[in-house]
């Protein structure tokens, strides 16, 4: 028994705040679907740049609330749903895959889904924060036919933790129009180098895979990657000798998008026609995470 | 110690097995992720040695309130950070507090998953990213872990026990931790400047309190006790009736509770949801042991307790209650109650203890677990 992936997909309207991003995305999945909200038993959000940067609660919750996924106990009603999130930079999707896909294996739930979404949480104060505003959602459950994932590699690089860092700190005397003495203030520092760093420890984790899994790369009919700089994906086919035209590639608007770029690169993607998919995240830490999916 | 096989049939579903939580183990749940059973191999703590005594916060009160806090809480005192420590340190030590306990190193963890709400690192420092457990993991050498970082709200670490309790009894992995560090005493000297009177909507961050736990999980040993059932939900018409946020009015953050309905509601709710995990454990409430609930507040804890054995027709043997000696320690208070107890020699082998975790979403999570071998890794057999 496999994970699939049931369905992919995005929104983007700019006047939306990273919780109605996400929302609006798992609403777009589950109509692909033809699902409801109601049958999904397990909800994880992995988006890390959140409305007001709201720390509790979980904003799987929140999303969970405006998709209207079993907001309260019923009697004698199916599965509920259980929300919480994953925060784990660029690859909290690929992350959030892995757990979802270990509770449809042990069939604890029947259909997870998994969602990320990044808006600046502060515009006109935020600093550094130059992530396109989208939400993706990726829609998975059990298959007795089809592999799906067969299988994972998750990597830390802490050498390269100083690449990519972000934080809220307080700035006293910072501009805040109440009269306020100062204001907390999120700060995105990403070094020239990170995207060259992040595209090394992905092609050496994306290798194991390819080896524990006794996978030929030259075979890959697919690569979904990404580092949340623009060019990552091109950039780890080179190196793996991936051609090009295998890349799953984002719309040049989206093309530096954090935590959704997965879902962002699988939306229009034909997954049964590539046969065999690579899925690829890098992101702070650095972390690499690398998944195979068979279909 | 001994492993066991792969157990077959020992969870089909019984009956139509419908059952409203995300459910591992017992009657019904998670039907093919029974190939072996979990226990707790190790549970740390880093409780700060600074106390923060309630009458000294409410004396640093920005306005006049009037507001009894210790009468109306139980909570007479709450550990606070001193000088170089924060969330990072806090869950860093109880990591290592967890991993002594087990008797076991960094590097046979599988997997590491951090929980903390407040990730203060470096102070009052909120990080973002890289998260905390790329740094945790490397500072505690668990080189070969898969790490990430998880989060929800109070409920995080007995989230991260239902993860890790979903991955060992497929044999996915063999031995995780799930550890958090919270700092959020700053959140009460936030609310000591903006609390007014007893509605406000700062008033329950007066009782939180700073500390870091950890627990182990591992694959045990055939037949040996362990984690018998766990469960989760979350019931999302409630999941604003607790928000924090960073604060507007200097570092850190502020929390806004609507106390008395998140309350309510989590009371009332939990009452079917134990029903059905006990049913699932085939247990009684008054055959639980321990109850380690929440820790809110002693007279919240107390009315809860007195609400659930009423409608599930039985009283546990014990109610675990640290609140009122460590404050409300959010997403660790669990473990920190049950270190304690361990430490203190409370537990037996054969109890069944059952962790509660209610929690902003609301989250509603359930343990039900025997400590058997845990015990011994405290220096005393019960």
């Amino acid at each position: 028994m496999g994970t699939i992936i049931e369905a992919a997909a995005t929104a983007t309207e700019s006047a939306l705040g990273a919780v109605q991003l996400a929302g609006a995305a798992a609403r777009f999945c589950l109509k692909r679907a033809s699902r409801t909200p109601g049958e999904l038993d397990l909800l994880i959000n992995a988006g890390v740049y959140l409305d007001n940067n709201i720390s509790e609660p979980a904003i799987a919750a929140l999303i969970q609330e405006d998709i209207g996924a079993n907001l309260g106990r019923h009697p004698g009603g199916a599965q509920g749903t259980f929300s919480f999130d994953v925060r784990n930079g660029a690859c909290g999707l690929l992350t959030g895959i892995y757990l979802a896909d270990g509770m449809l294996a042990s069939e604890t739930i029947k259909l997870g889904m998994v969602v990320a979404a990044d808006a600046d949480p502060d515009p006109g104060f935020s600093e550094g924060f130059g992530f396109p505003a989208v939400g993706g959602a990726v829609l998975l459950n059990a298959d007795n036919q089809r592999a799906g994932f067969t299988a994972f590699r998750f990597a830390t690089f802490p050498e390269f933790a100083g690449l990519f860092q972000s934080e809220v700190n307080w700035h006293q005397g910072a501009p805040d129009g109440a009269g306020r003495p100062g204001r907390n203030i999120l700060t995105v520092k990403v070094a020239d180098t990170y995207a060259t760093r992040a595209a090394q420890c992905a092609e050496s984790v994306t290798r194991e895979l390819a080896a524990a899994s006794a996978l030929d790369l030259g075979d890959v009919g697919l690569l979904v990657a990404a580092a949340s700089v623009p060019g990552f994906a091109g950039a780890l086919a080179k190196r793996l000798g991936i051609s090009a035209e295998r890349v799953a590639s984002l719309p040049a608007s989206l093309a530096g998008a954090h935590t959704a770029a997965p879902a962002v690169a699988l939306e229009p993607a034909d997954l049964a026609a590539a046969g065999t998919t690579v899925f690829v995240s890098a992101g702070a830490g650095i972390t690499v995470v690398a998944a195979l999916y068979r279909i | 110690m001994g492993e066991n096989g792969p157990m077959e049939n020992q969870d089909q579903p019984a009956g139509d097995g419908a059952h409203w939580m995300a459910l591992e183990g017992g009657i019904s749940g998670s039907p093919r992720g029974a190939a072996y059973a979990s226990r707790f191999a190790g549970i740390g703590a880093c409780i700060p040695a600074g106390r923060l005594t309630t009458d000294e916060l409410m004396a640093s009160t920005k306005y006049k309130t009037d507001i009894e806090l210790e009468r109306l809480t139980g909570v007479r005192e709450r550990p606070v950070v001193g000088p170089g420590e924060d969330s990072y340190t806090l869950a860093l030590g109880a990591a290592r507090d967890a991993l002594a306990h087990a008797g076991i190193g960094a590097d046979d963890l599988d997997m590491l998953l951090v929980s903390s709400i407040s990730r203060h690192v470096g102070g009052m420092r909120i990080q973002i990213e890289p998260p905390m457990s790329v740094s945790l993991k490397e500072a505690l050498g668990a080189r070969r872990a898969i790490s990430t970082d998880i989060s929800n709200a109070c409920a995080g670490m007995l989230t991260g026990v239902f993860i890790l309790n979903d991955l060992v009894r497929q044999g996915r992995i063999r031995r995780g931790m799930v550890v958090s560090g919270e700092y959020i005493s700053e959140l009460g000297r936030n609310a000591a400047q903006e609390v007014r009177d007893v509605l406000s909507d700062q008033l329950p961050s007066l009782t939180l309190g700073d500390a870091g736990a950890a627990a182990i999980l591992e694959r045990a040993p055939e037949g040996a006790p362990g984690i018998e059932v766990a469960g989760f939900t979350t019931l999302a018409l409630h999941s604003r009736l607790c928000v924090a946020f960073p604060a507007t009015i200097g570092p850190g953050s502020t929390m806004h509770t609507k106390a008395r309905e998140i309350h309510q509601a989590s009371t009332d709710e939990a009452v079917p949801l134990l029903r059905e995990i006990l049913d699932q454990a085939g247990l009684e409430f008054g055959e639980i042991d321990y109850v380690v609930p929440h820790q809110t507040s002693v007279r919240a804890i107390r009315k809860g307790i007195e609400q659930w054995s009423q409608d599930l027709g039985a009283t546990p043997k014990h109610v675990v209650v640290t609140v009122d000696e460590l404050g409300n320690t959010s997403s660790t208070t669990l473990f920190v109650a049950l270190w304690k107890y361990l430490n203190e020699s409370r537990l037996a082998p054969g109890d069944r203890v059952m962790l509660v975790a209610l929690a902003s979403g609301i989250e509603v999570g359930v343990v039900i677990f025997r400590p058997g071998e845990l015990v011994e890794c405290y220096g005393h057999d019960h």
